[in-house]
């Protein structure tokens, strides 16, 4: 390897270095000073005065000082890298052109914007397969799809529109990104900016979109809370999220949410803001709203598609929560994609009966926020409440999981309100009983019923199409989302991949392990079938799987035939552990009728063709199901009873008070 | 060759600027060769390079299109070509006079003598522009000025003729009025207010003068120049404690930047970033600082 002289060659010692540097570095043309105008002047005399301060070489300064010339080249050498600020260029590169530098708002590389250690591990978590990922982008599944920019297109093309309707008030898309571009610049002035995670605990609010578009302009990370968390969720949740805020009611109906979040004790959480009364030690919400110093104002840079921007935690029936990080490819992406095979426009006036904590509900603003349409806003969902608001705001596009439907067709809500402003329905959250598809398709006539799949970790992997057809529609859940493709393995267990897939759990190694196949496939969990159309039509959850003494099967069709049973409101069926047969089903069940038994549902199920050795062999009735907020039931919340140590167990009833 | 005696100085002085003239110099002077040997330090004085030199030559070329001065300055780090005009006139200009006077003549090499410290020429170019007085040394960072024609770029001749001497300017056009108005306002001047680095600073006297010149020319370089960047920026990398930090040290943005005007020499930012200039009313509004201001002088006229 080339190398020049060492220091001992040329005699230069890190003393001498330390002791001639400043002298050296001065004395060189790295400073130059020039008093008057000697030259021009012809003053040769102030000439020679001045002249080493106009810069010497370094044989001058050899001669000067007393080193060799080779000595003073190094230490100058030496002492230029000392001192160099190789991020001075920065200052450049957005200058002239009419920009002037102004030293005062400079920053210097230093002092610039960091991600911090949890924002940053959060983008780590980021990860796709580098093939998939080129395909998405040259597919053009990924693009540059964000909410701030899908905001500001629509306030270009539509302000006047209305983006979002609330009892009688109507805010347009270019009131919408005022107040969203005021809360963000909020936001930003409580120390909150890119990559914090912020929690949102309202319900369906116009605050509440307010709220998740200020949360994305930052480029910012939204996390949601359901309306029923408590401390405990608040704790677990806002902990393993690493929230730095959390935006509450000060009184979410006699839970004093603000003061629950107040009280915790999270090092990461540095503010509560709360809607509603005051509460001391809380950031008012409107406060930040109506600040005057605005995201575009500041000169907030505006985020980008590949920034994660939501962690959302699963709802699914497992009894403990996993982390779903989506960047904007992944959940934009599926919803630009979805809207026109959807048939959605900036026409429709769209509804979600889910709270935006679920992603289902979130799918639904994403769609609207997309095409430019107006999110007609249902607080908190009551069937008479879905129904006036149906009928009110004249929805044409509604979102709703199947027990919503149910519940609006047990009230024969369909027939007391005037819906007949929509034009698409589209259930998803749970199983859709084929029956209520047909019957909600009997009292909507004008209207498209479409099943749609989808959990957290895929947002909407398949679904239905309007044309399809009430069959299609009521027996399946359609086919892939466009960047989707689904496959159902040897097991019948349905498996997703595509670009609307998430990359893997936060922070859950282990969680990651068991979701993915080798080859990269996302593991739903749910039993599926294929048509012949290539629907795709789901029956069960693999965990609801019973393996009685080696036989197995899906409990779903007995579940659906109970629920039809005149005594029962809502039953689960679920392996119960047996150390002769290995699994046997329980049942639970919410009953109409007290003096409902085993022995009765088994004779019923028997009369509906059922098999022996698929009767449930307990019964426990409870008083309410454990639901998601898409009402689909947590079937790992339902509390086994103690087993019975027997070749032959009876038959039991227990009933849970 | 030898130093043809017979030469009718006078005569073969106005040739020589004529000839300059005509392809293209703005302003042509010819230096006194003894004041500049009295000036220039030893080893950068005209007969260190010329032993017989008797006359200095130089020349200055339009610095900016009028255009020029509102784009990017990242862009315009790309319009220093001074190749391409100053020193193709002079070089022709060399041969001229070999070919017309039989008397030795050089192009005087612009480049850096690196081996005497940092950015130090072989020649100063400046110097003989000043002495020649067709430049005048501004407070941003002596950068020379010219009343008509502003900011330009210089080259030099040197040859064995002897010609009369021209005489430095009587009057030096910087500061102008209104950057005294705005020293007397802010104690700055444009130049030294947003020059990106602040590597300008200085006084102006009473009378309007300039007083002191203050240039912190390793800031300056340190920015435009990056001379420097790629040791410090090799032994970050070398310094690093892990794979991540050496990539940033070495792959960042900047440095990115830097490896690529490197590796293929781009001109881009490697010279000046002009923001002293763009902001400088002698070098961007003087009467021919540009194409088309000399143009309508010249329907004018």
């Amino acid at each position: 390897m080339a190398r020049g002289l060492s220091r001992q060659q040329i005699g230069v010692t890190v003393a001498m270095i330390d002791s001639y540097g400043d002298l050296i570095f001065q004395m060189s043309h790295n400073h130059q000073i020039r008093r008057g105008d000697p030259i021009r002047e012809m003053d040769f005399t102030a000439i020679e005065a001045r002249r080493d301060e106009l810069g010497m070489s370094d044989g001058q300064i050899a001669e000067r000082i007393g080193l060799s010339e080779m000595q003073v080249m190094y230490i100058r050498t030496m002492m230029e890298r000392r001192r160099f600020h190789t991020n001075y260029f920065q200052r450049l590169l957005d200058l002239g052109g009419g920009k002037r530098f102004r030293q005062e708002r400079f920053t210097a590389h230093e002092d610039r914007f960091q991600y911090h250690d949890d924002a940053f591990a959060l983008r780590e978590a980021m990860t796709f397969d580098p093939g998939r990922a080129r395909h998405y982008a040259e597919q053009g599944w990924w693009a540059d799809d964000t909410l701030s920019g899908w905001l500001a297109r629509n306030v270009a093309e539509r302000p006047d529109a209305p983006a979002v309707i609330f009892d009688e008030v109507v805010m347009d898309y270019i009131s919408l990104a005022a107040r969203v571009d005021r809360l963000a610049g909020g936001l930003h002035g409580l120390g909150l900016g890119a990559g914090d995670v912020i929690a949102v605990q309202l319900p369906n609010l116009p605050d509440y979109l307010v709220s998740y578009l200020a949360i994305a302009r930052l480029g910012a990370v939204m996390t949601t809370l359901y309306m029923p968390h408590r401390a405990r969720e608040f704790e677990t949740l806002l902990g393993h999220s690493r929230a730095r805020s959390v935006i509450c009611l000060s009184d979410a109906g006699g839970f004093p949410a603000a003061q629950t979040a107040l009280d915790l004790d999270l090092d990461k959480l540095q503010s509560v803001i709360t809607i509603g009364a005051a509460v001391p030690g809380a950031v008012p919400f409107e406060d930040l709203a109506a600040g005057a110093a605005s995201a575009d104002k500041l000169g907030l840079p505006r985020p980008v598609a590949a920034d994660p921007f939501l962690l959302l935690y699963t709802s699914g029936t497992t009894a403990s929560p996993k982390a779903v990080p989506h960047n904007s490819h992944t959940m934009l992406g599926n919803a630009r994609l979805g809207a026109a095979e959807h048939g959605l426009s900036a026409d429709d006036v769209i509804l979600s009966a889910p709270p935006f904590g679920h992603l289902f509900a979130l799918y639904s603003f994403h769609l609207a926020l997309y095409v430019g349409a107006a999110n007609l806003l249902l607080p908190a969902f009551t069937p008479p409440g879905l129904a006036s608001t149906i009928e009110a705001g004249r929805a044409t596009a509604l979102f709703a999981a199947p027990a919503h439907m149910a519940a609006c067709l047990d009230m024969g809500l369909f027939d007391k309100h005037d819906c007949s402003s929509l034009t698409l329905a589209i259930l998803s959250g749970s199983a859709v009983p084929d029956d209520m598809a047909r019957a909600v398709d009997s009292k909507l006539p004008d209207c498209a019923i479409n099943q749609l799949w989808g959990m957290t970790e895929t947002q909407g992997g398949l679904y239905c199409r309007p044309g399809d057809g009430i069959e299609t529609a009521a027996t399946t859940a359609g086919r892939p989302a466009p960047g989707a493709e689904a496959r159902i393995s040897d097991d019948g267990e349905l498996q997703v991949r595509g670009s609307m897939l998430f990359p893997g759990y936060f922070d859950n190694p282990a969680a990651n392990a068991a979701a993915f196949t080798e080859d990269g496939w996302f593991r739903s969990g749910d039993l599926a079938s294929l048509d012949d159309q290539d629907n795709i039509a789901i029956t069960g959850r693999i965990k609801d799987i019973i393996n009685r003494g080696g036989v197995k099967y899906n409990p779903r069709e007995i579940e659906d035939l109970l629920d039809n049973h005149p005594g029962v409101v809502q039953s689960a069926i679920v392996p119960m552990p047996d150390k002769v047969l290995g699994e046997r089903a329980c049942c639970f069940a919410v009953a109409s009728d007290p003096d409902i038994d085993l022995d009765g549902l088994c004779q019923y199920l028997l009369g509906h063709g059922i098999a022996k050795t698929k009767l449930p062999e307990r019964l426990v009735l409870v008083a309410e199901m454990p639901l998601t907020p898409t009402r689909k039931i947590i079937k790992g919340r339902l509390s086994l009873p103690e087993p019975i140590h027997s070749q032959d167990p009876k038959r039991d009833e227990t009933k849970n008070a | 060759m030898t130093g043809n005696n017979s030469v009718d100085a006078k005569e073969a002085k106005q040739a020589i600027l004529d000839y300059c003239l005509r392809k293209g110099a703005l302003a042509v002077g010819v230096a006194d060769v003894d004041a500049l040997e009295r000036i220039a330090p030893a080893g950068h004085r005209p007969s260190d390079i010329m032993p017989k030199v008797k006359s200095v030559i130089s020349i200055g070329v339009g610095g900016q299109t009028q255009g020029a001065w509102s784009v990017p300055a990242k862009a315009m780090g790309y319009f220093g070509s001074t190749e391409s005009r100053a020193y193709t006139i002079a070089y022709g200009a060399a041969f001229f006079i070999e070919g017309r006077y039989q008397t030795p003549a050089i192009y005087c090499p612009p480049d850096m003598d690196n081996e005497k410290g940092p950015r130090v020429p072989l020649q100063s170019l400046k110097l003989h522009a000043e002495v020649a007085g067709i430049g005048a040394r501004s407070l941003a960072g002596d950068i020379l000025l010219h009343p008509d024609f502003g900011y330009m770029y210089f080259a030099s001749i040197f040859t064995e003729l002897a010609l009369a001497p021209d005489q430095p300017m009587a009057e030096n056009p910087c500061p102008a009025p209104s950057c005294v108005s705005m020293y007397r306002s802010i104690g700055r001047t444009p130049c030294q207010k947003f020059c990106p680095v602040q590597c300008l600073s200085g006084h102006i006297d009473e009378d309007g003068r300039q007083a002191e010149m203050h240039y912190d020319m390793a800031a300056c370089a340190e920015m435009s120049q990056q001379y420097e960047a790629v040791p410090a920026v090799l032994a970050k990398a070398m310094a690093a404690e892990d794979t991540q930090s050496r990539e940033d040290a070495l792959f960042d943005p900047d440095n990115k930047m830097l490896w690529y005007k490197m590796s293929v020499g781009s001109g881009g930012l490697l010279a000046q970033c002009f923001e002293c200039m763009r902001v400088c009313p002698i070098a961007t509004q003087s009467p021919l600082a540009d194409p088309i201001r000399r143009a309508k002088a010249k329907s004018e006229a």
